[in-house]
């Protein structure tokens, strides 16, 4: 018996194969993880079954009968709910009226029976175990309550199959029990659940069957959980590969560490993190989504607020409240998301460039000549061989890595002594990525200290000097890269799911 | 008890018809023939006007977007109207409806365009304020009609009852008509919940290319009702009629608590706010202040209003980020 079946969906955009041959298999009365890496195809598989995507290849089932959602309208129609990972709620509205909300009236200018909506949202609300007033206003509820609300939104419509994305990204282990506890119940009354989680536990403790995507396609395709542990599921969400990194080891710098944190806790989250990054070092931070990685960086540039511990640069314990305030301490942060966060996209190549050494490089009065930043940002562009037919060019028409060397330039150009990467390599093809590899050693090189963030176990062993790992926003251990990729992961492996062996 | 209490002063007409009572105590006390009938009619008149005007710019707060073509509906319908009974002895009844008919059309099709092409409403209706009032000019060559029936003069300057003129009638029923929409028609929901979160809105399956054509066809019915209220008053079909209803169109309904992003609007709150303006443009005459002195007021005013409702989305702001 099959609620919902996916058979070998493939999908391609421009320049990416999506899915590739995709299958996966969601059963009445069990709970279904979909696990995969950023990147894996999740999110592009979720929207192909609610038909915001349309697939290239393969079919979608429910009850035995092929669908073809045109929109999630029609999903929802046709039993298949989803509570997105984004509030989907008009918090103004009252809880009724947002379980209601498409079911208001027969036409434009019906009235509203708030009765009847407060009494059929009761209903569902009756069902999740919450007990409040269906005529509260959503703003008034916790994030826990919303979640729930969402789900007796979607329940509402008959759904048959519920697919839930990160449904506990926001909710304190207490909550998130509550609603493993309705989500067991849905499960009982013979409800297909599809749970997409990046928590391990979590998968484990609600989970009957699991989908892990790698790279746009199955690494398992619908295994009882029963079968695998915790590693199996970790190797196969990362891959295993083949090769040995063509780099040798760099030799140890033994100077004084240029950067470090001491115990240092956040308001994001993080929890006595300790670490440090020479002169000259490339330090990798690996971490499984949700690890806290990017978070660090970001709060470590004054983006969260510190609640403890130790920034110490160049031996001095500082406080860091803004990027401008980190810059002024040499620190640069190349952002994963070089489109909304890194660059300027319909600015010319120099004022993305030379955006970091505005402020050096204004005379008294505040004027600033395009000679004289292209005096100290020409050099750098040139020296990473950036392709651009003039400095002038709108960087949104340079390719994704001639974009990503010109967000590392702005930096360089900055004289930054540490400067954070982030995920350098999404979105770039093979070539272009190889060649930021040797950058990120030329200027480790140079002198400069870099922290390396990647969920790409291969460009981590081929890249850093030393491998820190962190799970559950804290550092787990560090691993020394001799480049064994084996050696390498599986020490890695071991500080991420060996946590409570240890 | 104390609950009911903060309830009344959480709504959002309360503090606006607070600075409104004030206003005319103040005002009456210095100067008492600010309360004599005349005053009160002529003040009445005004507020009925400019109350259906901020309406009209209300509904599409209310989605989240802006109208800046109100002025120019009102004003082509406002000269169609007069050219129509002037030029066809068409009766005022029928010309009323023709009129109406027209602005929920301009306005349709002007919904129609910003949901249609997803370009930003600022752009479509300031696009639409020119080919309007560019229809506008050609039909009047700037030149004003006078043929405006005694029927319709008369409704615009008599009295109903006492020092409360017939202008009025439309505001009550317009008013009225929109606080049950907003409150009660599917229509109204669906325009709040679109304001209020359009992802919501859309994966909750609300059609929202619909719906803001519903909207922006309603503020263009408004700006009708508007315009012919202005001919009425006017006793003369005047092209620059709409000309100046940009600015207090966005004053009323922000003094009256509406949340610019949508989502959120007060029809009993925007009247306030009308109240208000209307009261601080008296003042001037009554006491014989400068002009630009009001300007300053009234400019003064908004950012008071909006200052108030940038504090709330700040809250909501904080509030999203606890829960994203």
């Amino acid at each position: 018996m099959t609620a919902l079946h996916v058979a070998h969906v493939s999908k391609s955009f421009p320049g990416v194969k999506a899915l590739d041959d995709v299958s996966m298999t969601l059963k009445p009365g069990s709970v279904h993880a979909l696990l995969g890496e950023n990147g894996a195809g999740k999110s592009t598989l979720i929207k192909i079954m609610t038909g915001i995507h349309k697939a290239d290849l393969g079919e979608i089932t429910m009850d035995g009968k092929t669908v073809r959602f045109a929109n999630p309208r029609q999903a929802a129609a046709g039993g298949l709910g989803v509570v997105h990972q984004e509030r989907n709620l008009v918090t103004r509205f009252s809880v009724a009226e947002n379980i209601m909300l498409d079911r208001l009236g027969n036409h434009s200018l019906s009235s509203v029976n708030y009765n009847a909506i407060a009494q059929e949202a009761t209903r569902w609300l009756k069902q999740l175990d919450l007990d409040i007033d269906p005529m509260t206003p959503v703003s008034r509820l916790s994030v826990a309550q919303m979640q729930l609300v969402e789900i007796g939104k979607a329940l509402s419509l008959q759904s048959r199959v519920l697919l839930l994305d990160e449904p506990t990204a926001s909710l304190t282990p207490n909550e998130a029990q509550v609603l493993f506890r309705i989500l067991r119940r849905l499960r009982d009354d013979g409800v297909a659940i599809g749970f997409v989680s990046h928590k391990l536990e979590e998968v484990f403790d609600i989970c009957d069957t699991v989908t892990v995507l790698r790279d746009g396609r199955n690494a398992c395709d619908s295994a009882a959980l029963k079968d695998l542990n915790r590693q199996d599921v970790v190797q196969m969400m990362i891959g295993r590969a083949e090769r040995i990194s063509k780099r040798a080891p760099r030799g140890k710098t033994t100077s004084a560490p240029f950067f470090e944190l001491k115990n240092y806790s956040s308001a994001a989250g993080h929890k006595g993190i300790s670490l440090a990054v020479r002169p000259g070092e490339i330090l990798g931070l690996y971490g499984l989504v949700g690890a806290g990685r990017s978070e660090l960086a970001k709060a470590v540039l004054g983006l969260s607020p510190q609640t403890g511990g130790e920034i110490v640069v160049a031996g001095k314990p500082v406080t860091i409240a803004s990027v401008a305030e980190a810059l002024e301490h040499g620190i640069g942060y190349v952002s994963e998301d070089r489109k909304a966060e890194g660059l300027i996209l319909l600015h010319s190549v120099l004022a993305n460039a030379g955006i970091t050494v505005w402020r050096k490089l204004a005379t008294k009065f505040g004027f600033l000549s395009d000679t004289t930043i292209a005096s100290r940002v020409g050099p750098v562009l040139k020296k990473l061989e950036v392709k651009t037919p003039s400095l002038d060019q709108t960087i949104g028409n340079l390719s994704g890595g001639n974009q990503q060397k010109v967000s590392v330039a702005k930096w360089i150009a900055a004289g930054v002594k540490l400067l954070i990467i982030d995920e350098p390599s999404v979105g770039i093809d093979i070539k272009t990525k190889a060649y930021l590899h040797d950058l990120i050693h030329e200027l480790a090189e140079s002198g400069t200290a870099v922290l390396l963030i990647t969920s790409d176990l291969t460009e981590m062993v081929d890249v850093a000097d030393r491998v820190a790992v962190m799970d559950g926003y804290m550092i787990r251990g560090v691993v020394e890269n001799d480049r064994n990729y084996e050696r390498v992961s599986t020490a890695i492996m071991g500080f991420i799911h060996g946590r409570k062996a240890a | 008890m104390a609950l009911s209490f903060t309830r009344i002063f959480d709504n959002d007409w309360v503090g606006p018809g607070l600075v409104s009572l004030a206003a005319i105590i103040g005002i009456s006390i210095f100067q008492p023939s600010f309360l004599s009938p005349f005053n009160i009619f002529v003040l009445l008149s005004a507020i009925s006007v400019n109350m259906v005007i901020a309406l009209g710019q209300l509904v599409i707060i209310a989605i989240g977007q802006m109208n800046l073509a109100l002025g120019a509906f009102g004003g082509l319908v406002a000269i169609c109207f007069v050219a129509i009974m002037e030029l066809y002895g068409v009766p005022p009844i029928l010309a009323t409806v023709i009129g109406l008919a027209i602005g929920a059309l301009a306005g349709g099709l002007t919904g129609f365009v910003i949901a249609r092409t997803g370009i930003s409403a600022f752009i479509i209706t300031l696009a639409g304020l020119q080919i309007f009032k560019g229809i506008n000019l050609g039909i009047t060559e700037a030149q004003p009609f006078y043929g405006v029936p005694q029927s319709v003069k008369d409704f615009g300057n008599l009295s109903m009852l006492g020092p409360i003129p017939w202008l009025v009638l439309p505001m009550i029923i317009a008013s009225l008509g929109m606080w049950y929409l907003f409150a009660r028609l599917r229509i109204g929901r669906y325009i709040l919940a679109i304001g209020g979160n359009r992802t919501a809105a859309e994966l909750s399956g609300i059609n929202v290319t619909a719906t803001i054509i519903w909207a922006h066809a309603i503020s263009g019915l408004l700006a009708a009702i508007a315009g012919m209220m202005l001919v009425a008053r006017l006793q003369i079909g005047q092209p620059t009629i709409g000309d100046d209803w940009l600015i207090s169109s966005f004053a009323a309904p922000v003094i009256g608590g509406a949340v610019l992003a949508g989502g959120h609007v007060s029809v009993a709150g925007t009247f306030f706010g009308v109240v208000i303006i209307a009261i601080i443009t008296q003042a001037l005459v009554l006491f014989a202040i400068d002009p630009f002195v009001v300007q300053i007021v009234l400019g003064g005013l908004i950012l008071w209003a909006v200052g108030i409702n940038r504090l709330r989305e700040l809250r909501v702001a904080k509030f999203n980020a606890r829960t994203a």
